[in-house]
């Protein structure tokens, strides 16, 4: 520092030292003394992690500036699907404190839950009694779940409202309305036979287009098929049933006739290549989940505007669609607990709902479905598929284990374009085995 | 103090032992940084493989069961032996790949050091984003090669949805990338080699491959064998390139140990039974590691 000094000596290092240390401690004791820091004065503090999806993008743009005029300061954390869980669940079993508020898939709920790392939502508050809610959605968000089997140790334990109900999402057929002229499709075979006939009229090249990636995937794909087939997953013992005579049969129809139907490559589809081929005009039909089937009427992401319409997914015994929403939950660590749980009261109430209809996404509340002007028109064929029959998948934290085992089944299966229901079996030799051992038959 | 009175006291200190602690007292603090950043979490990796965890949750002492489980698992035993394929095939395309032009770079000539350059462009980039471009030129339906098959007259070109083709196709963008590192080294170990013995070959009449095979290889074999067991240590710990590109599919047709075990400890909460996979790959990479430094040992140089 010799410069320093040549200049008179004005600044010594004693003073600089003094300098350094009121700069670093002076932002420290700004709050202590009553100042407010910018976040602070901004309103009360959320930080929300989602996972990207189209389906929360109506809250992210119309939402959050309602929030932020409500007083609420809101930090929106994205993360991509793939990561999402572990790194929540590493935060909140670690007490890392990183997050308010998860927008969590609802599979994961049962993970969240048996780990007992999120707050009890009843308790803080949030009413489950109230019938506005879609009561499929809502049960969603109780651990250990009020219906159906409940794993080892949870038992008697009484259900928690760990969770609520976010924003609704589903699977609905997307499908052109050039191809099939008279309506939705109602059958699976009406969709590959009238699908043919407009792969004859050059109006399309595949009748369908699905996920065929091993794992997560292709499981969703395959989820509605086997859902109207009749299949069912396990009984209330968690006995493997979905290698069921019905189970057998959708997975056969998968990996055989609708491969058959779909493009060249679908065993390496994910979403963005079925959206691809659905949004670019070379499929007839889907069945997708909202945050992409949106997309069908945005001509900056389709080519297809104006030719595709949604309906209720095809029936064989029934017409029953995979429901999965984004539900939230409070972590222990938290730390502006009373701000989210005041967040999700003021965001799961009819009038924000309604909002939150107008601006797009399917809401979690009946009401909400009768607003007027709703921000899409799938909401509507969202409410019609619910009535229809949507279910969740199975309330399990081993859940991910168990899709991903049949997930490389499946995908074994549609890569030889045949022995679907052999791929069932298969997996389900893997699936009792990975049960048993963690002590489900005990 | 007087200069007497200071030779006094170090007098008393070195008799205290102090010139005898003086190195482990300098020691210490790195030490104590081994042992927080290295010991600790290997031996709380081995605790860890000797329990058994529910839902995130300790629940009990299970001794080697984890590990006795691991071989019973057809998953674990499979994702080994595509570990071991991948290795074994990208470490020997690279290494000969890398010694080509390593030789070819060797000369010199007009643009070499712009070319030396350049090749080792694709090391630097980092892995996740090499996966993003693979995953753009493998995609079946507006990748690159598709587009290049089209303009030929051909058809899609589907890699990433064929069990073969994918793990061709992993190894491909393993060797575009590592390629670099094989010729960086063995460029280094040729630069250094003696240039009588080449000159001495020459005069006796040998040719170029003559020269090569009695000459450059034998005294090359110890740069050799280090490059080949560096990289192949690297390559068993392959993760970021596979997940991105092929999550371990179609199947489990590149499903590398390293993504079996991330899905087992973050994916399935089996925090015992991910420990004991780890320790167990740990084990293998070290006996093979130790085997070719043995085999380094006895080889030497030629």
């Amino acid at each position: 520092m010799a410069g320093l000094k040549d200049r008179g000596g004005a600044v010594s290092r004693r003073a600089l030292l003094r300098g350094g240390a009121g700069l670093a401690i002076g932002p420290l004791l700004i709050p202590a003394l009553g100042g407010s820091m910018p976040a602070a004065a901004a309103g009360r503090k959320v930080v929300i992690g989602a996972f990207a999806d189209g389906g929360l993008t109506p809250f992210k743009e119309k939402i959050i500036p309602l929030a932020k005029a409500e007083g609420f300061d809101v930090e929106f954390l994205e993360d991509e699907y793939g990561v999402t869980l572990e790194k929540w669940f590493a935060d909140a079993q670690s007490g890392a404190g990183q997050y308010d508020l998860f927008l969590l898939d609802d599979p994961w709920v049962p993970q969240f839950g048996a780990a007992n790392v999120l707050q009890d939502l009843g308790a803080d508050g949030i009413d489950a009694t109230d019938k506005d809610w879609i009561g499929s959605m809502l049960e969603m968000g109780f651990w250990p779940p009020r219906q159906g089997p409940r794993v080892k140790g949870f038992e008697a334990a009484a259900p928690t409202l760990i969770c609520v109900p976010f924003v609704g999402d589903l699977q609905t057929l997307t499908y052109r309305s050039d191809v099939y002229a008279g309506g939705a499709p109602q059958s699976w075979d009406e969709v590959i036979a009238r699908g043919k006939e407009g792969v004859a009229a050059g109006k399309i090249k595949y009748p369908v287009v699905f996920r065929g990636v091993s794992g997560n995937p292709i499981v969703t794909s395959w989820y509605p098929i086997f859902l109207s087939f009749g299949g069912s997953f396990f009984d209330d013992k968690w006995n493997v049933t979905f290698n069921s005579e019905a189970g057998k049969a959708s997975a056969d129809f998968f990996v055989g006739a609708m491969k058959q139907n779909a493009p060249p490559g679908v065993v390496e589809f994910d979403s963005d290549q079925e959206g691809a081929s659905i949004l670019g005009g070379e499929a007839g039909a889907i069945v997708q989940y909202s945050g992409n089937a949106v997309k069908a009427d945005d001509p900056q992401q389709s080519k297809m505007v104006g030719k595709l319409d949604f309906g209720v997914v095809p029936k064989k015994a029934s017409a029953i669609a995979q429901m999965g929403i984004f539900i939230a939950g409070v972590p222990k660590s938290a730390p502006n607990k009373a701000n989210a749980v005041a967040f999700l009261k003021w965001f799961t109430s009819p009038q924000v709902q309604a909002k939150l209809a107008q601006a797009g996404s399917i809401p979690v509340k009946r009401s909400a479905f009768g607003v007027p002007d709703p921000g899409n028109r799938l909401i509507p064929v969202a409410l019609k598929q619910l009535d229809a029959g949507a279910l969740p998948r199975p309330r399990t934290p081993d859940w991910a284990k168990v899709e991903e085992l049949l997930g490389i089944e499946l995908n074994k299966a549609l890569q030889a374009g045949s022995g679907g229901g052999a791929a069932l079996d298969a997996a389900a030799v893997q699936v009792k085995a990975y049960l048993t051992e963690a002590g489900y038959y005990k | 103090m007087s200069a007497i009175g200071l030779g006094k006291g170090r007098a008393r200190l070195q008799g205290a032992g102090l010139d005898l602690a003086l190195p482990y007292l300098l020691l210490a603090p790195s030490v104590l940084v081994v042992m927080g950043v290295l010991v600790y979490p290997l031996w709380d990796g081995l605790r860890a493989s000797a329990r058994a965890y529910r839902y995130g949750a300790v629940i009990g002492e299970i001794g080697f069961q984890n590990y006795l489980a691991l071989w019973s698992d057809a998953q674990f035993r499979n994702a080994l032996w595509v570990t071991a394929r991948f290795v074994a095939l990208s470490v020997a395309i690279e290494t000969v790949l890398g010694l080509a032009l390593a030789l070819f770079c060797l000369r010199e000539f007009r643009g070499v050091r712009l070319l030396r350059t350049v090749l080792i462009v694709p090391m630097v980039i980092t892995p996740v984003v090499v996966a993003i471009v693979f995953r753009l030129i493998y995609a079946g339906d507006v990748g690159m090669l598709t587009a290049i098959s089209q303009a030929l007259g051909g058809g899609q070109v589907h890699i990433l949805g064929d069990p073969v083709r994918a793990f061709i196709g992993i190894v491909a963008l393993d060797v575009w990338e590592w390629t670099p590192l094989m010729f960086l080294i063995l460029l280094a170990g040729l630069q250094t080699l003696p240039v009588e013995p080449f000159e001495a070959a020459r005069v006796d009449g040998a040719g170029a491959w003559r020269s090569f095979v009695d000459h450059t290889l034998p005294m090359l074999r110890p740069v050799l064998a280090v490059a080949i067991v560096l990289r192949a240590i690297d390559a068993f710990g392959t993760f970021d390139q596979v997940f991105v590109l092929t999550r371990g599919g179609p199947g489990e047709a590149t499903r590398l140990i390293s993504l079996y075990g991330y899905d087992a400890a973050f994916k399935f909460q089996q925090t015992g039974y991910a420990a004991a996979l780890f320790v167990t790959v740990g084990l293998v990479v070290l006996a093979f590691a130790l085997a070719a430094v043995r085999l380094l040992r006895r080889v030497g140089p030629a």
